[in-house]
């Protein structure tokens, strides 16, 4: 499987039109394996759509699109168990319990016994960061935080390759926020996840991405941070001149040196 | 021996070597291999995990359980050979395992207590009529207490949604109505020679009857449940919250207006019911039965007076009353989940057509004992 393709997303040329209105115009970005990239953009730009196109949610105008060297159609089947999503609302099923949520794709993908099933799911909403007592709620009694979490252990329930988020940090407060990026740091460091990630928080931006892909002029232009924020682009140098950005920026500065370091083997 | 791991066994020690890919695809062949080893006489078990290719979570899960296993029978179990990620993931799995109890998921069979649900339910049930009659009462007060301005365009909105709309079916289904039951009179009547008094129950049937029961009953069907899902909706997605901190009443600007709306577009749906009823008798007649236009129309004046007309329109209010109330009361009722949102629209028409029914048979009752 790993040598058939060279980058675990690529696309190609995609163009995505609504009307009149160009959204995405020859648009090409490679994903390469165990990264964790950040999508930016101002509203508009098409980052919702372009993570859609990628999920075959979006049929594109135009292009091509191979996730995991697989040639993605839309509303076809993709590679299911091997990408996971989060969305921006978590996309619980209102339901079912979490651990119902948690539990449906690894009875939908696998013939396992219910009580494997149940532990396989326990452990994953364990990994997120939840307890039992909130496995057995329903989405409507848990905190925007907790559905968050309890989202991403669905969506981390077939032990995927690819991790999408969509705005994982939107809504939350500071503190929770901060969790949710050292959840994913943490998570990226132990399973062998390459994640997409859609975000707005500079924060998560600074903090957790290794490279960065921002949207603009209908293309994409992607780096690491610390090229793109000498990128000439005016919208570029607006996004990175935000006194908010700055300090983001000098915050993961300090930071940085400590989460970079290979994570401890234990003992 | 098996693709994913070889036994070795040399004095006490029983040397598990593993390989291939240790993943979530797998964890049910690596059970049935794991739980097919067991130790003779070994002491302790070694676990080789240096020729792994692939290893996850759900993989690692299996092999700690399995260790967990012979630990339970006295053999001391170790791990030799993990890459730092892979030994990072079993260490998280120990954590874990202390913490793990039992949570229900899928397929959890349930004690049955069915006389105690019953009574339960019948209780939750009577407490719920009461609490709706208190709500409804409310609500009404509330539109007549202070109504709003945006109460009559809404209410014109929904006369149209609900009334106008529905003009096509309703017409429809009451011109086949006057068919069948100008066909089934016929049939009887032929016997006597009277085929002509096939106007007579065909008239008196659809205006007292059928006209606007039929009438009422698609109207719940399309609009109560419309009511039902739009206020649910409206419920789920905050949306009747930000009604009332705006300073809007919910029951004046949601509630309101539909059963108002309603109470006028049923009346009006009925006189088109009775109308397309008479049509079909009427067709019927001509085509068939040899009672010319001119005839039917004759016998319909001696048959019917102004009376049997207003019987069947004075239900209609009451029926666009019941209907728009279970609607607009169920979807408020709407909490927490779609699935919720599903079953309280079923409800509101179940319900809603159960109420127009046994409406009518009071109806039915009284205005024959009053001789209406």
């Amino acid at each position: 499987m790993a040598g058939e393709y060279e980058h675990i997303i690529s696309i190609r040329g995609l163009v995505n039109r609504f009307g009149n209105q160009v959204v995405h115009d020859q648009l090409n970005l490679d994903v390469r394996r165990d990264e964790i990239l950040g999508v930016v953009g101002g509203s508009g730009t098409g980052k919702s759509v372009l993570l859609r196109s990628i999920l075959g949610l979006h049929g594109p105008n135009a292009g091509r699109i191979e996730v995991l060297g697989q040639a993605i159609r839309y509303l076809e089947p993709g590679p299911h168990r091997q990408w996971g999503v989060l969305f921006q609302g978590g996309a619980l099923l209102s339901g079912l319990t979490v651990q119902e949520n948690v539990e449906l794709p690894i009875a939908l993908h696998s013939d396992l016994p219910v009580e494997t099933r149940r532990e396989l799911a326990v452990l994953k909403i364990f990994m997120v960061g939840l307890d039992l007592a909130a496995a057995a709620k329903y989405p409507n009694e848990l905190s925007g935080g907790m559905r968050k979490r309890a989202s991403l252990a669905r969506a981390l329930a077939l032990e995927p390759r690819i991790l999408f988020l969509d705005e994982p940090t939107a809504g939350l407060d500071p503190i929770s926020a901060t969790e949710f990026d050292e959840l994913v740091s943490y998570l990226h460091a132990n399973l062998d996840l390459t994640i997409v990630m859609i975000t707005h928080d500079v924060d998560t931006l600074f903090s957790v991405c290794d490279r960065v892909a921002v949207l603009v002029n209908k293309g994409i232009i992607v780096d690491t941070l610390d090229k793109l924020v000498k990128h000439p682009d005016p919208w570029i140098q607006q996004y990175f001149g935000d006194p908010r950005a700055v300090r983001a920026r000098q915050a993961a500065r300090h930071m940085r040196p400590e989460s970079a370091q290979p994570i401890e083997t234990g003992d | 021996m098996s693709t994913y791991l070889t036994v070795d066994r040399q004095d006490g020690l029983l040397q598990i070597k593993l390989q291939d890919d240790w993943v979530f695809p797998n964890v049910q062949r690596l059970q049935q291999t794991l739980d097919e080893i067991m130790p003779a006489s070994e002491q302790r078990v070694s676990f080789q995990c240096g020729g792994l290719r692939d290893l996850d979570l759900a993989g690692a899960w299996v092999l700690y359980e399995r260790s967990m296993d012979f630990e339970e029978l006295g053999i001391k179990t170790d791990f030799e050979g993990f890459r730092s990620s892979h030994l990072k993931f079993l260490q998280h799995i120990i954590d874990l395992a202390a913490r793990k109890e039992y949570v229900p998921g899928f397929f959890d069979p349930q004690p049955s207590h069915f006389l105690r649900d019953g009574i339960g339910k019948i209780g939750a049930n009577t407490i719920e009529a009461v609490d709706s009659v208190g709500y409804i009462a409310r609500a009404v007060l509330d539109g007549i207490k202070r109504p709003s301005r945006l109460m009559i365009g809404e209410a014109i909105r929904q006369v149209h949604s609900c009334g106008v709309a529905a003009i096509p079916i309703v017409t429809v289904i009451c011109f086949l109505m006057g068919v069948v039951l100008a066909y089934q009179s016929a049939r009887q009547l032929e016997q006597f020679g009277a085929n002509i008094f096939m106007v007579d129950l065909v008239a008196n049937a659809i205006f007292r009857e059928l006209g606007v029961l039929l009438a009422a009953i698609m109207v719940a069907g399309r609009s109560g449940s419309a009511f039902a899902a739009a206020l649910g909706t409206m419920k789920l997605t905050e949306e009747v919250d930000a009604l009332r901190v705006m300073g809007l009443n919910p029951n004046q600007v949601l509630i309101i207006p539909r059963i108002i709306g309603l109470m006028i577009a049923l009346p009006l749906l009925t006189v088109f019911a009775d109308a397309a009823g008479l049509l079909g008798g009427a067709f019927i007649g001509a085509t068939v039965l040899d009672i010319s236009g001119f005839a039917f129309s004759e016998r319909l004046a001696v048959a019917i007076n102004v009376n049997d007309l207003l019987v069947g329109l004075s239900k209609a209010p009451v029926f666009a009353f019941l209907i728009a109330v279970t609607g607009t009361l169920r979807g408020m009722q709407v909490k927490g989940s779609a699935e919720e949102l599903g079953r309280l629209t079923t409800i509101a028409v179940v319900q809603s057509i159960f109420l127009i029914i046994v409406a009518d048979a009071i109806f039915t009752v009284i205005y024959s004992r009053i001789g209406f």
